[in-house]
């Protein structure tokens, strides 16, 4: 589903935030990239989304390499993959029906398949009764929660998360995980960006451990450290 | 698509709202400079139908009578070659007389329907080759008598006048338009970059689950796109209006008698105004997006 070979990323010429990276995932795993702050996480999730696109290297995601996709099919390769933030990015003037309901519609999905899907997303996130509150209504777990139905109302094959509960406690955090793992059991393959050492120890899954740009572990059913 | 469409509507009809201001002045350059477009040019095609027969230096014109006979015509022609006050001389048939005829009565059909070109008299237009006023008349009064020759008519120092004046006006005029259509469209960039920064977390959120790169331009371009033409239907209806008051203020004028700029003419005006302002918006619209968008 994804794979890397050899990719490195700079920022400027002396910023190494990936270095010679090859990592194989197929479909349906649950990954955990850990590292410390300034490890290169961001990035790594950053290049399978044609954020950034690498210097060096080659990335296949949904069996396309992604160097060679034109510019104008970036969105569609965007349309398969579901993201998630440590900040939910979620947009503050609209409803948690809005916002999600916005994800379908700026793609062009018709009235009546977004009338039909955004509810029901809503109930499998433990949202069915919040749909008209605007986000600052909402606790830190339930605004993850309308990023994570935005992200995965249009099914996904990958969800990438990029620190998702970096700005929850450790018990909201725990309901997410769950989410996320019961999102995993429908087939989505899910990358995780995480320093959460708890979450990463109860889960034990396939763990990817970077350093300064270099994966230095890759363990299945792993440990944070 | 109904939905797409529905969506780059809305979201170009909010954003028109949210900067009310900023719109407004936008609107409002564009309708200002190309009123002043729409005028130099319909001044520009007043001045050509009054002074239709004295353009390119044409100092007199000798009316003939229809009935004149091929020789009496080729003596007069002949004459005319080999006088060496005379640089060029021009014949113009009495079908010629009558498409002239109909540009300058196009405003009055029942006028143009009592006439046919057999009435209307031929004529050599003469472009003198020298300047001296007594010269050139004394060359034209030579003509007056001659067979076959009905009538000599002079252009006026008015209408020299006018064709010198009206050129420089034109000329200052579609100067400082341009002055100000550059100002339009540096309107028209800023009220699209702000537009753009308002609703930066919803293109960041768009770009992420895959909007496409023209979905997210389309309504920015539209709004740039509806400042152009909103402008320049304003200076259309200016321009109008100012046209038909000018023609029935000067309608009695002598010299303005024929100072008329047909409709065809002021539609051909209101369409460049509407193309321009167009062009301005897109213009503007797109450079800001192309600059602040980065998709
Ligand atoms: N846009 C950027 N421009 C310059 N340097 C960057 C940029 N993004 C990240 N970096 C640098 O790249 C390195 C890896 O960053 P990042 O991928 O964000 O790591 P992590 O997510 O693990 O904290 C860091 O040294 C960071 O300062
Ligand atoms: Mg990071």
């Amino acid at each position: 589903m994804i794979k890397l070979d050899n990719v490195s990323k700079f920022y400027k010429s002396d910023v190494v935030a990936l270095r010679g990276a090859s990592v194989d995932i197929r479909k349906g795993e649950f990954v955990f990239l850990v590292g410390p702050s300034g490890s290169g996480k961001s990035t790594f999730i950053r290049l399978l989304n044609k954020e950034e696109v690498p210097d060096e290297g080659r990335i296949w995601v949904a069996g396309k390499d992604i160097a060679q996709l034109s510019p104008w099919k970036v969105p569609f390769l965007r349309r398969n993959i579901g993201c998630i933030f440590q900040d939910f990015k979620l947009l503050p003037t609209r409803t948690v029906y809005e916002n999600v309901a916005f994800a379908l519609e700026v793609i062009g999905r018709p009235r009546h398949v977004i009338q039909s899907q955004v509810p029901a997303i809503l109930e499998l996130v433990g949202l069915g009764k919040k749909f008209k509150n605007l986000p600052h209504e909402l606790s830190g777990g339930e605004q993850q929660r309308v990023s994570i139905a935005r992200a995965f109302v249009n099914r996904p094959l990958i969800l990438l998360a990029d620190e998702p509960t970096g700005n929850l406690d450790p018990t909201t955090s725990v309901g997410i995980m769950r989410l996320l793992d019961r999102i995993n059991r429908t087939g989505t393959t899910v990358v995780m960006a995480t320093h959460d050492r708890s979450i990463v120890d109860t889960m034990r899954r396939r763990v990817v451990e970077l350093d300064r740009g270099t994966i230095v572990r890759d363990q299945t059913r792993g440990v944070y450290a | 698509m109904g939905g797409k469409f529905g969506y780059a509507l809305r979201e170009t009809l909010q954003n028109l709202r949210r900067n009310l201001v900023l719109t407004g002045a936008s609107m409002l350059t564009v309708a200002v400079s190309l009123s002043l477009v729409g005028a130099a040019f319909l001044l520009g095609y007043g001045v050509d139908n009054v002074t239709q027969r004295w353009q390119g230096g044409i100092e007199f014109e000798i009316f003939l009578n229809e009935n004149i006979t091929p020789e009496q015509q080729a003596r007069i022609q002949r004459e005319l070659d080999a006088s060496p006050d005379v640089a060029r001389s021009q014949f113009v048939s009495q079908a010629e007389q009558y498409e002239l005829f109909k540009v300058l009565f196009a405003e009055q059909e029942e006028y143009i329907e009592s006439v046919t070109a057999d009435v209307l008299p031929p004529s050599f237009r003469v472009e003198p080759s020298i300047a001296d006023a007594d010269v050139i008349s004394a060359l034209g009064d030579r003509f007056k008598g001659e067979p076959g020759v009905k009538d000599v008519v002079f252009a006026e120092e008015t209408v020299r006048t006018l064709l010198r004046v009206s050129g420089i006006t034109q000329s200052v005029i579609f100067a400082v338009a341009a002055v100000l259509l550059f100002a339009a469209a540096l309107l028209i960039f800023n009220t699209i970059r702000t537009a753009i920064f308002a609703r930066r977390r919803e293109i960041e959120v768009m770009k992420l689950v895959g909007a496409t790169n023209w979905f997210i331009r389309v309504p920015f371009m539209l709004e740039g796109l509806l400042q152009g033409l909103a402008g320049a239907s304003v200076a259309f209806a200016i321009v109008y209006l100012v046209r038909n008051a000018a023609q029935d203020a000067i309608r009695n004028v002598p010299l303005f008698d024929g100072f008329v700029v047909v409709t065809s003419q002021v539609v051909t005006t209101g369409a460049l105004t509407l193309v321009l302002g167009a062009a301005i918006g897109a213009v503007g619209a797109g450079v800001a997006v192309t600059k602040f968008l980065d998709v």
